[in-house]
């Protein structure tokens, strides 16, 4: 197994990422969109010229296709601006990136496509062992996290193809939370869940202390939120207080679902 | 959906697709024996017609094949060196040739008529165990499942350069052969539950 | 065969293609050349699914790769492939994957690290590369001597990719032991 580690950490270094960027220091602002643009090919996928994000609870809301997920990719750095750029945290996306992933979480949809490893320890310690912590106190960490959310010590060993599919989509949300971050970004993250366990993992997200930006077509539960986006084929269509936002959408979404009807079979 | 040859029908769509895949052999062995590359060059000359015959798609397709040119250079070279400059041309422009011939042949052919041609060399080999039905499942498993593999890959090539700098590690290719394990059972299952049954395409049921 | 067989057999058919159409996942790119890890599929379906499903795995995929669908690393298909120069490596990989599986359940009382890396190499490499160089005899008249140097080119990556294979075959064993068919 020794040699099996040796080699692990040659081939680590072999393909260790770019050189050191630039001086990168996180002011732990929120979110700051200028002047940004998204191509794909000649096709405009995504324009918002302006846009602050710092209020701690945010939703995005929109029909498939509108550039939701572009738009929290972007803010983590995932896609990069064609023009524009996007500051999180006072963090450049495009220069500063390594800086930028312990401060910003990213949970998508399927927790199947983001586990990694065998035990839920494992995963959750990844993101400090990834930052240089040896095993041991990232493991302790790990077991301080899950005690403090209420699961057992003893959850450390678990495999994760035993867990539920809410308890797997909480073990990334842990994995995640273990570095601290100041911003979370979730991408439809209750989408394969049941109601009960939506609502569940949904009230111990709202108790979390940090900022949450959330693309989600469970427009109720935004509701609880302090500000929603509504973005349409790549625009801002209307921003600001749920109660509005929401039952302006519905409107849309009904009048939308009446005009297929009407022209359709 | 994954095989479509060209977009557009040509004039070498409507041949038969068995005589397409009778004449490769008869033409691949009409092109052996012939040691002087200028007969070479016009065979070739006669098959860039034929391509270019065929429209752009034609002239895309040929392109697709430029990362074939370094070993065949090599090739071309090293028989040079030990045999002279006309033996090197000779074996370049011979393989060149039944290359291209044979890329005809496939783009022109839907992969069903390739299939209905193969028909008779199935029913030689369905004593030796050969299911022509098996195998056509399998085709379409195959087909179907590529592009799948490739949005899961995708998907999880995106939720790792969200909490890393690093490049994919070979850890995800292991977590991602597991996973194919498991798709492979509840794909079976779905195949069972719509009353596929492995040890009855052996025995066809009964005709209405 | 029952179903579940033959899917798992598809499947990974479709895990040998996928593995072509992605050519940097996990290789360097060396000298500028990207190294496809293709042939990384082809090890780890004999020392995955057995000797016998390891070889039928990869008859499916080339049986498909023939009726046209560009699955070969570089996007290439069609019975063209069948006239290239690298006939013998492509036709080789049949008899690879069955020996790579053949001797990873006779190296059962070794490491599943170990023992990969030996199939690996059984199959990726030495049986491989004499089909190879066979091809290359047969179809471009070069000797012996001229083939290996043709095909030296391509070892150093390939030497490279049984490493990653024999990782990957660990790192499945470690995630679900029933993984490996030799040792569930």
């Amino acid at each position: 197994m020794k040699a099996v580690a040796f080699f692990q950490r040659s081939y680590r270094s072999l393909v260790a990422s770019s050189p050191e960027e630039k001086p990168c220091r996180s002011d732990g602002g929120g979110i700051l969109f200028e002047d940004v643009e998204v191509r794909r090919g000649t096709r405009q996928v995504l324009a918002v010229p302006a846009l602050k994000m710092n209020e701690p609870r945010i939703g995005v809301i929109g029909d498939n296709g509108s550039g939701k997920s572009t738009l929290l990719r972007l803010i983590n750095g995932l896609l990069l601006p064609s023009r524009g750029r996007v500051l999180t945290a006072g963090l450049n996306t495009a220069l500063c990136r390594r800086k930028l992933l312990p401060n910003v979480g990213f949970i998508f949809q399927n927790p199947e496509h983001q586990l990694i490893f065998p035990t839920v320890g494992e995963e959750i310690a990844f993101g400090l062992t990834e930052r240089g912590l040896p095993a041991s106190q990232a493991r302790e960490q790990a077991i301080a996290l899950l005690e403090r959310h209420g699961c057992g010590a003893d959850w450390v060993d678990r495999n994760v193809n035993e867990l539920s599919g809410g308890q797997k989509q909480l073990v990334c949300i842990l994995a995640v939370l273990v570095t601290s971050p100041s911003i979370l970004l979730m991408d439809e993250p209750f989408a394969s869940l049941d109601l009960p366990t939506r609502r569940h993992l949904f009230r111990r997200i709202m108790a979390l202390p940090q900022q949450i930006v959330m693309a989600s077509h469970d427009i109720e539960l935004l509701a609880e939120f302090g500000r929603v986006i509504w973005l349409e084929a790549g625009h801002i269509r209307a921003d600001g207080r749920p109660a509005d936002i929401i039952s302006a959408y519905r409107v849309h979404a009904m009048s939308a679902a009446a005009m297929d009807i009407a022209t359709t079979c | 959906m994954l095989i479509d040859g060209l977009a557009r029908p040509t004039w070498l769509h409507s041949i038969p697709a068995s005589v397409k895949l009778g004449a490769l052999p008869v033409l691949s062995l009409l092109l052996l024996p012939i040691g002087d590359w200028r007969i070479l060059a016009a065979a070739l000359a006669m098959i860039a017609a034929i391509f270019a015959s065929l429209g752009a798609a034609g002239i895309t397709r040929l392109k697709a094949l430029r990362p074939l040119l370094p070993l065949l250079l090599i090739v071309g070279g090293l028989q040079a060196a030990s045999g002279g400059l006309n033996a090197g041309a000779v074996v370049t422009m011979r393989l060149l040739a039944l290359l291209l011939l044979a890329e005809l042949v496939s783009m022109t052919t839907s992969t069903s008529a390739m299939i209905d041609a193969m028909a008779p060399l199935f029913r030689v080999l369905r004593p030796f165990g050969i299911n022509p039905r098996k195998v056509a499942l399998a085709v379409a498993l195959v087909l179907r499942f590529v592009p799948m593999l490739l949005t899961r890959w995708r998907a999880r090539e995106e939720a790792w350069k969200a909490r890393s700098c690093r490049r994919v590690p070979l850890q995800l290719v292991a977590v991602f052969i597991t996973d194919i394990f498991q798709l492979a059972d509840r794909v079976a299952e779905a195949l069972d539950a719509r009353g596929f049954d492995a040890a009855s395409v052996r025995h066809p049921p009964p005709s209405p | 065969m029952d179903t579940r067989a033959i899917v798992r057999i598809a499947l990974f058919a479709a895990v040998i293609a996928a593995l072509g159409l992605l050519p940097s996942i996990i290789l360097p790119i060396a000298m500028g050349v990207p190294i496809t890890a293709q042939t990384l599929g082809v090890m780890l379906a004999g020392i995955i699914l057995g000797p016998r499903h390891g070889a039928l795995t990869v008859l499916l995929f080339l049986f498909v790769v023939l009726l046209g669908a560009p699955l070969l690393s570089g996007g290439r298909g069609g019975l063209g492939v069948l006239f290239a120069p690298s006939v013998g490596f492509l036709l080789g990989f049949i008899p690879a994957a069955y020996v790579a599986g053949l001797v990873m359940t006779r190296l059962k009382h070794l490491s599943v690290f170990g023992a990969a890396l030996i199939a690996a190499v059984s199959g990726g490499i030495i049986v491989e590369y004499a089909c190879g160089i066979i091809g290359l005899m047969a179809i471009a008249r070069l000797s012996p001597l001229q083939a290996l140097l043709a095909s030296a080119v391509f070892l150093p990556g390939d030497l490279l990719k049984t490493l990653a294979t024999a990782f990957i075959a660990e790192a499945s064993y470690r995630g679900y032991s029933g993984a490996i068919a030799s040792r569930s």
